[in-house]
């Protein structure tokens, strides 16, 4: 459950660095000075694109959205290597670790779990794979006609990271966190996670790279007890219980700390290009 | 499943790049931070990752309220908070939507163009003969170059091609008056004066 320790600490850092700026908004220059602020803090950025510790992390979402504009600079690829390196590792973990989107899945987790206490029907809808592809598609498209970067509109780290920013150093909330607030809403009522695992155009981009990563949760099935705790706790759908994980996985490694016989663990594996052909819709 | 979607998603962002390019926008309807492309290719390249406006010593950069196409596009409301012209968001953009400038006096007066003064003389303290105001003169980082003061009221006359348009004049003059705003440059080929 590292997780849950390491998501505040994200957190943490940015709140340290933009109550700062709060501060020197307000003029209230002794607190600002006094805050060792910027130079204490090793990073800047939103998860969209973050500066840390001198390396820079470019969504691969926009870095691909930009060039299909037509609008990419130069630097921009330099910039963006680092972040598609990672992905291609490490896999989808942007989404189990750090998007800003989880506390808020946290709660929509909570709430189903209440609801379906009292008694109340939760539906669970299982949409299409493809629709996320379909999304990001369509993202990249009209960005190019429209002009304008849509993945920053709909992207929820995109927007939540400058909803907090607007939030903290002006005081203000924007129209913008509505289409948050029906992506929670979708995600508590209609589809657990659902936007997550097959809406969300910065997943999908994620996923597309994640075909090549090495990083596998393998169940070592001798130790298993297909108790199914490990398929029940994933919040994408995928099936650790029976091996059936797919480029989806967001390595949060949740089903490992759930297992009570330790039958699952981190491998090193050949990538799943060979086995993606399962057919899951 | 995956390997049909990578070829799917090459297709699509190739084909994206073949469609015709639609001009949203010539002239920004509002000031761009410094070492803004032009405004057509600034929306395209621009992801709203706000590291800029994090960056910002005096938080001049901000974001629309209101839902639009251009919710994630920073701007600068002069009025509210100038830009001190120190150049960091300029060397934070990952997509160098702001191209990088480096922060001498000399380099940023030839490369910054944000938006040009415009001066309501009929508001103007000095130039209705209320006083003796120059505070825009005072304040302006290109004092006698960018604005200087003329005739036997002092009041302050603007040269556009000098002024970086900042805005710390606009901030600077007083509420009530409000006799100078910053306007965008209009769609001008030759930004990189």
């Amino acid at each position: 459950m590292l997780w849950v320790f390491l998501l505040p600490l994200w957190h943490l850092k940015r709140l340290l660095s933009q109550g700062a700026g709060l501060a020197a908004q307000s003029r209230f220059v002794p607190v600002a000075e006094a805050l060792p602020w910027p130079r204490w803090v090793p990073g800047t950025g939103s998860p969209g694109s973050l500066s840390f510790f001198g390396l820079d992390f470019v969504d691969p979402m926009f870095t691909f959205s930009v060039w299909a504009s037509k609008a990419a600079q130069p630097g921009l690829f330099a910039a963006a290597f680092v972040g598609v390196a990672l992905v291609l590792v490490l896999g989808r973990f942007f989404c189990g670790w750090a998007c800003p989107y989880l506390p808020l899945l946290a709660v929509s987790q909570a709430t189903r779990r209440l609801l379906s206490k009292l008694g109340f029907p939760l539906f669970d809808v299982r949409l299409p794979r493809w629709l996320a592809y379909t999304v990001l598609g369509a993202v990249l498209l009209t960005s190019s006609v429209v002009g304008v970067q849509l993945g920053t509109l709909v992207y929820p780290p995109s927007v939540i990271g400058r909803e907090v920013f607007g939030a903290l150093c002006f005081g203000t909330f924007t129209t913008a966190s509505a289409g948050v607030g029906l992506a929670f809403l979708f995600d508590t009522f209609i589809s657990r996670a659902g936007f997550c695992r097959s809406v969300c155009p910065g997943g999908a981009m994620f996923s597309l790279l994640a075909t090549a990563s090495p990083l596998r949760v393998v169940n070592e099935r001798a130790k298993c007890t297909d108790c199914t705790a490990c398929d029940v706790i994933c919040n994408l759908g995928q099936q650790p219980m029976t091996n059936q994980l797919d480029a989806g996985c967001e390595r949060c490694g949740r089903c490992i700390a759930v297992c009570p016989t330790q039958a699952l663990a981190w491998r090193l594996a050949r990538p799943l290009v060979a086995r993606s052909e399962k057919g899951e819709t | 499943m995956n390997r049909r979607a990578l070829i799917a998603m090459a297709a699509t962002a190739a084909t994206a790049r073949l469609l015709p390019t639609q001009a949203r926008a010539q002239s920004p309807a509002r000031l761009r931070p410094p070492g803004a492309l032009t405004e057509e290719a600034f929306q395209r390249a621009c992801i709203g990752c706000f590291r800029c406006a994090e960056v910002c010593p005096v938080l001049a950069i901000r974001f629309p309220r209101t839902f639009s196409l251009e919710s994630a596009l920073p701007f600068i409301e002069a009025r509210e908070r100038a830009c001190v012209l120190c150049m960091k968001c300029t060397q934070v953009c990952p997509t160098d939507a702001l191209t990088e400038i480096a922060p001498q006096p000399d380099v940023v007066a030839a490369s910054v163009r944000m938006g040009e003064p415009v001066l309501d003389r009929s508001r103007c303290l000095p130039w209705t003969g209320q006083g003796n105001c120059r505070l825009c003169h005072t304040v302006c980082p290109y004092a006698d170059r960018a604005v200087e003061v003329v005739g036997p009221a002092a009041a302050p006359f603007f040269h556009r091609e000098a002024c970086v348009g900042c805005g710390l004049c606009e901030e600077a003059c007083p509420p009530d008056v409000h006799a100078i705003r910053i306007v965008p440059p209009l769609a001008s080929p030759e930004r990189e004066r």
